[in-house]
């Protein structure tokens, strides 16, 4: 076990040699990581990986009525009203086709750039929102409580010394997805306002007003020789080494964190364009935030970002078009921007939602919580077209009035981790089935 | 467990932690008048809070509608173009309704003389978050929160029971509508999965058997109220929980209340509400049994809570991080300032991730380090600029259109901290004696000495101080990680 450094400046110990030698038990993994990222500036290599662009249906998507079985007397006969008629329905083949909504889609697919994942879903499934949200943010089996996300921990595994930008979640919210034991990415809903707007400019001698909030801001750890918070200050825990959860290192990790990641943005997001016209809603906001990200060069390998509204228990057919009709346009954009930057082979974008929705209409015009559901994704690199087993519709062969899943999301989550990310999945993702063939 | 704090322990420290977790903290003249009760006495004095009379009136449209039977009526033999105009007067009324609601309530808890009250009803309202997204009636918002603030401290049965006959839940569950041939199966779901048991605590058949019970039970549009249907209701036997009878809805609400796991469930989430941490296994059996000792009622069990040892643990004191909520309330209260507009609060919340009334899931806020992400610190960070100096240091364009939903709007002015109205003559000349003085209104505890040093930095820089530049310093020490801890 080394002893803490001695360290007598800032800036000597930014620089030093012994950098890597003097992160010493006493400094929280995660601060290493981020010291190590300040001296090394942004690396080179780095934008030339591939991308992914998640993006998450909140509130468990209705499959049924987005991958329409109209070739399936089953499906109107447990759908007499919201059953969405065979007419509309875009077909893509002599089985399934798209809600009328998801123009955007058949684009996609018709250049061959859309995979649709038929019947994904878990073993033993889970009807609460969050506990399902979880396991898909986490990759547990269904019995097992997972602290961390599968983003989380494929950062933790394969992004070592990567900035705090490597994961970017457009939105209010950090998603479980990108927990871990050092926790990695930022979240963000707009550059403008993603910094410390100061009012305390410098004048001739005198600093400005942020100067101070970076020192003010700057975790213990770079000032104090390597000690972590103690005594019986605010946020210390008297006499106790702190592990990374004690509340004033997070805190100031992401202080850190968020200083960092804003000058890059900021300084990134003022020289790149959106190349395409997107419609106007929240996902595709998020979208367009993405991609000019994505243009400008962002050290990013997991984007994430999310569409709310989707658990239609009553009157669904009004609310349902209208998501997935932003849910199509906004991607169909996104995917013609990147093309127009040139980094349309880097980029692979991945629909999930917690789960899909009974087969059986409900009395209030809806649907109530139900199971396997399909999963698209999006890009010129997938393995694209009507993939996996149809689920069965034949109500003897339901689970209590759920579609039973026919691919298990794990699988996809590993033919992404290796084929797209480029790294080994099971101890990541601590499963060991065999990883589904994406691209 | 959970005796009480030794008297040699109680001081200045204490009596603002108890302040800050009872309720939202407050200026260092109200944590003195705390402190110099003593343990037992403070604590009475926040937890008997009924003893002293709250005479604030809510909004005044909170009152049955009389015209409501005539606007349905209308509304039914109006033309679909008529009908889309009486909508979109509706909803702009409603969203009205909704500032000033959030507004009403974020003054009570700055103004009240019963924090603790208020405190318990944020709580519960987190516990059962019900939404106005789904509910879409501001009055209706108001009545389940005027019953929080009413039941809070009572007994859980009664309180649960009452919640589960709001008409706001009811509308929040679907539970509007619940007939034998079609139980609704969302409310017994919650009932038993959030609000009482917890996960894997019932069983999937538990769920059906108990939505059948609550068959029958039902919201009347018209005067917006709960009543029962019997011809809706399910009158078979049922077995719920391993116990079989005839249940009605208040039958299973009973059941669940006196599962041995119950009290267990609702006292760790109440203890991590004010503790701001899970309780350790044994300290969640003695609170439970603590609470099955005083048959299940709030106010009893919390006088022990916060006169125990546990309460104030050096790992409890000064570890929470400030929800949106107490952020900004709290922050009023020190500043001694009054809240910036309603449409300032609204947004405000909404951007640092904790808007009233709309809880993002049913889960309600997950809290602790979860509040904390690069973009709510950094918001934090400009709010705090607004809070002290009355502007927005990001105002920019409504442009909506343009710039998409969920934009933050410009904010509008609020006027500057009023200095005057708390720092003594010392503070403009001595430095060090305002940057203790500030340190005890701000944190209630000794800052860091790094974080003292870069504020004599700043101070120093900045000599001598006019009202601006100690504005600026008040900004700067509330844009510290440290300033995010309660």
């Amino acid at each position: 076990m080394n002893n803490p450094p001695t360290l007598k400046t800032r800036r000597e110990f930014l620089q030093g040699s012994l950098l890597a030698g003097s992160l010493s038990w006493t400094i929280p993994a995660f601060l290493s990581r981020t010291i190590t990222t300040l001296r090394a500036g942004p690396s080179t290599g780095e934008t030339d990986r591939n991308i992914l662009v998640v993006v998450q249906l909140a509130g468990g998507n209705d499959g049924l009525n987005t991958l329409v079985p109209f070739s399936n007397d089953d499906y109107y006969k447990a759908r007499p009203n919201l059953g969405v008629p065979a007419r509309t329905v875009l077909k893509l083949n002599d089985e399934v086709g798209l809600h009328p909504a998801l123009g955007g889609l058949r684009h996609l697919h018709a250049s061959g750039q859309l995979a649709v994942w038929q019947g994904v879903g878990y073993p033993n499934p889970n009807r609460s929102h969050f506990r399902s949200t979880e396991i898909w943010q986490t990759a547990s089996a269904s019995e097992i409580n997972e602290k961390y996300g599968w983003l989380g921990r494929y950062f933790d595994h394969a992004c070592a010394g990567a900035e705090p930008t490597v994961g970017v979640s457009v939105g209010r919210q950090s998603p479980q997805s990108f927990a871990g034991p050092k926790p990695l990415g930022v979240s963000l809903e707009q550059p403008e306002t993603y910094r410390f707007a100061d009012t305390d400019p410098a004048q001739g001698n005198m600093a400005s007003g942020e100067s101070f909030y970076r020192h003010l801001n700057r975790p213990d750890i770079l000032d104090n020789g390597g000690e972590m918070n103690t005594g019986g200050s605010v946020g210390a825990v008297a006499g106790t080494i702190a592990s990374h959860q004690n509340p004033l290192d997070f805190l100031e990790r992401t202080a850190l964190d968020a200083q960092v990641s804003s000058d890059r943005i900021r300084a990134l997001n003022k020289n790149s364009l959106n190349r395409v016209s997107y419609p106007v809603s929240a996902l595709s906001n998020q979208l367009k935030l993405v991609a000019r990200l994505i243009g400008g060069g962002l050290p990013t390998r997991v984007f994430y970002v999310s569409q709310g509204g989707y658990d239609t228990h009553t009157n669904q057919s009004g609310s349902h078009d209208r998501l997935l009709g932003e849910l199509g346009s906004a991607i169909k954009a996104f995917n013609e921007d990147i093309k127009a930057q040139g980094n349309l082979d880097k980029v692979l974008l991945m629909t999930f939602s917690e789960f899909g929705r009974r087969v059986k209409q409900n009395a209030n015009g809806g649907t109530d919580h139900g199971a396997a559901a399909p999963l698209f994704m999006v890009g010129s690199k997938v393995r694209p077209g009507i993939l996996g087993t149809a689920p069965d519709l034949t109500p003897t062969n339901l689970h209590n009035g759920d579609l039973k899943f026919t691919t298990d999301f794990r699988s996809l989550y590993a033919g992404v981790i290796e084929q797209w990310l480029g790294t080994e999945s099971k101890s990541i993702l601590k499963w060991s089935g065999p990883a589904a063939r994406i691209t | 467990m959970l005796s009480p704090l030794a008297p040699a322990k109680w001081g200045f420290a204490s009596a603002a932690h108890l302040l800050n977790r009872a309720g939202f903290g407050g200026p260092p003249k109200q944590i003195d008048q705390l402190a110099s009760l003593g343990l037992e006495k403070a604590v009475d004095q926040l937890v008997k809070f009924d003893q002293n009379p709250d005479l604030t009136s809510p909004p005044a449209w909170t009152k049955p509608d009389s015209d409501r039977v005539k606007e349905l009526q209308e509304f039914r033999k109006a033309s679909l173009e008529e009908r889309k105009e009486l909508q979109k007067v509706r909803r702009r009324m409603q969203r009205n309704h909704m500032t000033e609601l959030r507004h009403w309530w974020l003054n009570r808890m700055v103004s009240t003389s019963h924090p603790l009250q208020e405190k318990l009803t944020l709580f519960w309202h987190g516990h059962f978050a019900t939404s106005v997204q789904k509910v879409k009636d501001a009055y209706l918002m108001w009545r389940q929160n005027d019953l929080f603030r009413r039941q809070g401290a009572g007994e859980w049965l009664a309180l649960l029971t009452e919640v589960a006959k709001d008409p706001a839940m009811l509308v929040w569950l679907d539970q509007g509508q619940s007939r034998k041939e079609n139980p609704n199966e969302n409310f017994a779901r919650e009932v038993m999965e959030l609000f009482t048991l917890g996960e894997g605590q019932y069983t999937e058949k538990d769920v059906t058997e108990a939505a059948r019970a609550f068959t029958g039970w039902a919201y009347e549009r018209a005067d917006q109220r709960f009543v029962v249907r019997p011809r809706w209701h399910d009158a078979g036997t049922k077995t719920i929980l391993g116990q079989s009878g005839y249940w009605t809805g208040n039958d299973v609400l009973k059941l669940v209340v006196s599962q041995p796991n119950a009290p267990e469930f609702i006292t760790q989430k109440l203890w991590n509400f004010f503790a701001g941490q899970p309780p350790s296994a044994e300290l969640s059996q003695a609170l439970a049994s603590e609470f099955v000792r005083h048959g299940q009622e709030i106010r009893p069990w919390l006088m022990t809570v916060f006169r125990s040892e546990e309460f104030y643990s050096p790992t409890v004191m000064r570890q929470q991080v400030k929800s949106p909520v107490f952020w900004l309330v709290n922050s009023a209260r020190i500043l001694q300032r009054e809240l910036p507009p309603a449409e300032a609060t609204n947004n405000l919340l909404r951007l640092m991730g904790q808007e009233l009334f709309a809880p993002p899931n049913v889960k309600g806020w997950d809290g602790g380090l979860a509040w904390i992400t690069t973009n709510n610190l950094l918001t934090r960070y400009n709010s705090a600029e607004y809070l002290v100096s009355g502007e927005n240091p990001l105002n920019y364009a409504t442009n909506r259109a343009k710039k998409g939903p969920n934009q933050p709007r410009r904010l509008p002015l609020a006027g500057a901290v009023r200095l005057d109205a708390w720092l003594e003559e010392e503070d403009w000349v001595d430095p060090e004696h305002l940057l203790r003085t500030l340190e005890t209104r701000l944190f209630q505890a000794p800052l860091r000495e790094k974080q003292r040093a870069n504020v004599r930095e700043y101070l120093a820089s900045r000599t001598p101080l006019d009202t601006t530049d100690i504005l600026h310093a008040i900004r700067l020490l509330m844009s510290t990680p440290d300033f995010q801890l309660t």
